[in-house]
């Protein structure tokens, strides 16, 4: 490696940790201040805590953050679910039509990509209470799912273009319908494509906080960002607890992507192709 | 009754005719051979008849069933692809089951007809493995034995060897002979190599440019082609073309001149054999191992240019620059001789290239042969 190389190196380097202290001091402080006491963690809000405290977390687990997970979990499983299907079935047909239509469709889609939720938030409301959802889980994973489409087909459009036909026409002829090409060959060879599509929407749909306080006021269907929010009124005295809530919304996508990081990056490259 | 028929099928995508008016028989057991070059249209004929392309217009029927309409699988015809297309999420026994499996025939009829497969293409032990731990030659047998479970009428290779390399090739090649034997079943075989056509056929199709040029023996193929196409497609190495023009006629004698106008050739075209008129321009055809320096005919003085030892024989390119080639796939002046190789020729040396008269071929301006070769007699 010639000196000038190595500087440049280095100099990218510098600027990656300098950005990844950024993003990761604030979720360091969360951690270490939900084991710390409301004393200590004004006093010495950067320093380790002297002796870890669970006491937080059982104060926060005891004030409803239990059914709060429950909720995300339900929402976030609902919505991917129902992503999945549609996308990769719109996105198979659109992959192997040669209809001109079809790419018409395709890019119909992809405008849904677009479309920033702020600009369709009260018509969307209006919807979603005339359908008589309001305050119920389905009243945001719906819309999430609808939400989540358009950029996984254009995920798995892109892996569908590149799918070997061969496998689709060897099945044709050992007997499948069209379908049961999709559902015997292609969809069990899309586990790259799935695992993308469903880190990505998952981590979206868990964080997603707008729609969640826009239709959920009822304490008992609140996902976790919303839930903990209202928590910051009646407890704004208990800081530990709020942080250890704040913890445990964060822990399992944290271990989702550790998991699976690389289908994370993927899914992001997906979108050059 | 023809097992496989196909008649007058027309393939057109869009302005593009790829395959216009293509007609053939093939009698039950019988193992064809469709070869051709790239884009001649063999490989959609072939998927034509698999049901993977809807034709134009014409019609396909198997064991006396008119099939054009019929779906992929409903047509009794299995098909070995290029590139194996085996299920990577199944194990090799899941892959030779499938169409079983889909059919819903119950698991002791499965496991019987992959068991038999398995026996016959010897890759018992590697039931249970998966597509990627085995080699090429392995997922080839695996993708032959999907095709032998399925018990289908015909049998369609796409190019099943053109991945593999030379040694396991033509070891393939032995076995496929050996199953067609075993199952005595049709095989419709598409591939762009002649010497896979030349090994394994009963019966050969040359097709070029969305027609078939010729169907029969290779042996037929080879000493009688029908045109100018045929005689240089089979065959290898190549056949010489030489430009050569009518010049003298009388009764069933055609003189030939070559190249720049001599030497002169006498050809006694047999009753039956269409005569050129005089002045046509026509192309004189011998194959390299009727070239030499013995024979009777002095074609011309030439200059060793390069020489190919390939074991058995030697291969000499001369460069004869009194003559011309009317084939577009060699250089002008260099032909090709087939000799012994215990001949010590090298590069630089002066030869006389000649021949037996009874070795040439004459092909009309239009590519149509008009004299055969007589077929050679080894003693």
């Amino acid at each position: 490696m010639t000196l000038r190389s190595r500087t440049v190196a280095i100099g990218l380097h510098a600027v990656v940790s300098l950005w990844t202290l950024f993003v990761l001091l604030p979720v360091f402080v969360m951690v270490i201040s939900a084991f710390k006491s409301q004393a200590e963690l004004f006093t010495r809000p950067l320093a380790l805590p002297k002796q870890f405290s669970f006491a937080a977390f059982e104060r926060a687990w005891g004030i409803g953050i239990s059914g709060f997970l429950f909720n995300s979990l339900l929402v976030t499983a609902l919505s991917v679910t129902i992503i999945i299907f549609a996308s990769s079935l719109a996105a198979y047909i659109l992959a192997r039509s040669d209809r001109p239509v079809m790419r018409w469709v395709y890019v119909a889609i992809v405008a849904g990509f677009a479309v920033p939720l702020q600009s369709v938030m009260v018509p969307l409301y209006q919807l979603v209470s005339g359908a008589g959802l309001l305050n119920s889980r389905l009243a945001i994973a719906l819309p999430y799912a609808a939400y989540g489409i358009p950029f996984t087909t254009m995920l798995f459009y892109a892996f569908f273009l590149e799918f070997p036909r061969e496998l689709e026409e060897a099945a044709r002829l050992d007997g499948c319908g069209r379908l049961e090409v999709f559902f015997r060959i292609v969809l069990p060879l899309s586990g790259p494509a799935i695992a993308s599509g469903a880190i990505f929407q998952a981590v979206f749909n868990w964080n997603e906080f707008i729609l969640a306080l826009l239709m959920l006021t009822k304490s008992d269907v609140r996902t976790l960002p919303v839930g903990i929010y209202g928590l910051t009124g009646q407890y704004s005295a208990d800081w530990p607890a709020l942080m250890a809530g704040l913890s445990i919304a964060t822990l399992p996508l944290i271990v989702i992507f550790l998991l699976a990081q690389r289908h994370f990056v993927r899914s992001l490259a997906g979108l050059g192709k | 009754m023809s097992h496989l028929e196909v008649r007058d099928v027309v393939k057109r995508y869009g302005q593009l005719t790829v395959l216009s008016g293509v007609s053939f028989a093939a009698q039950r057991g019988e193992f064809v051979v469709m070869v051709g070059p790239s884009g001649c249209g063999k490989s959609t004929l072939l998927r034509s008849i698999a049901g993977l392309e809807e034709i134009s217009s014409g019609s396909v029927s198997i064991a006396g069933h008119d099939i054009t309409a019929a779906e992929p699988s409903d047509r009794g015809v299995a098909m070995v692809f290029q590139n194996y297309a085996l299920y990577p999420h199944m194990t090799v026994a899941q892959n030779m089951g499938f169409a079983l499996k889909v059919a819903r025939r119950p698991r002791s009829e499965i496991d019987a007809a992959v068991t038999r497969a398995a026996e016959i293409l010897r890759i018992t032990d590697h039931l249970g493995k998966y597509p990627k731990a085995l080699s090429g030659g392995q997922k080839q047998r695996v993708a032959i034995g999907r095709a032998i479970t399925r018990a289908p009428e015909v049998f369609l290779f796409d190019e099943p060897l053109s991945n593999l390399d030379a040694a396991l090739r033509s070891q393939m090649r032995i076995e496929l002979s050996r199953l067609h034997r075993e199952l005595g079943a049709t095989m419709l075989y598409v591939t762009h190599d002649q010497t896979e056509a030349m090994t394994m056929a009963d019966r050969i199709i040359v097709m070029n440019g969305g027609n078939i040029e010729q169907i029969g023996s290779p042996l037929d193929l080879y000493n009688r082609p029908a045109t100018r196409f045929v005689a240089g497609f089979i065959g290898s190495p190549r056949m010489n073309f030489i430009a050569a023009r009518v010049v003298r006629l009388s009764g069933r004698t055609v003189g030939l001149s070559l190249g720049e106008g001599r030497p002169l050739l006498d050809l006694e075209f047999a009753p039956g054999e269409t005569l050129p008129v005089l002045g046509d321009a026509v192309t004189l055809g011998i194959r390299p191992e009727a070239l030499g320096d013995g024979g009777e005919i002095h074609l011309a003085d030439a200059e060793v240019a390069v020489v190919e030892a390939l074991g058995r024989e030697t291969l000499v390119y001369s460069d004869a620059h009194t003559l011309r080639t009317t084939d577009s796939e060699s250089l002008d002046g260099y032909f090709a001789a087939l000799v012994p190789s215990q001949s010590d020729k090298r590069p630089g040396q002066r030869v006389s290239l000649r021949a037996d008269r009874s070795a040439f071929v004459v092909f009309a301006a239009d590519g149509a042969t008009l004299h055969d070769a007589s077929p050679v007699h080894h003693e």
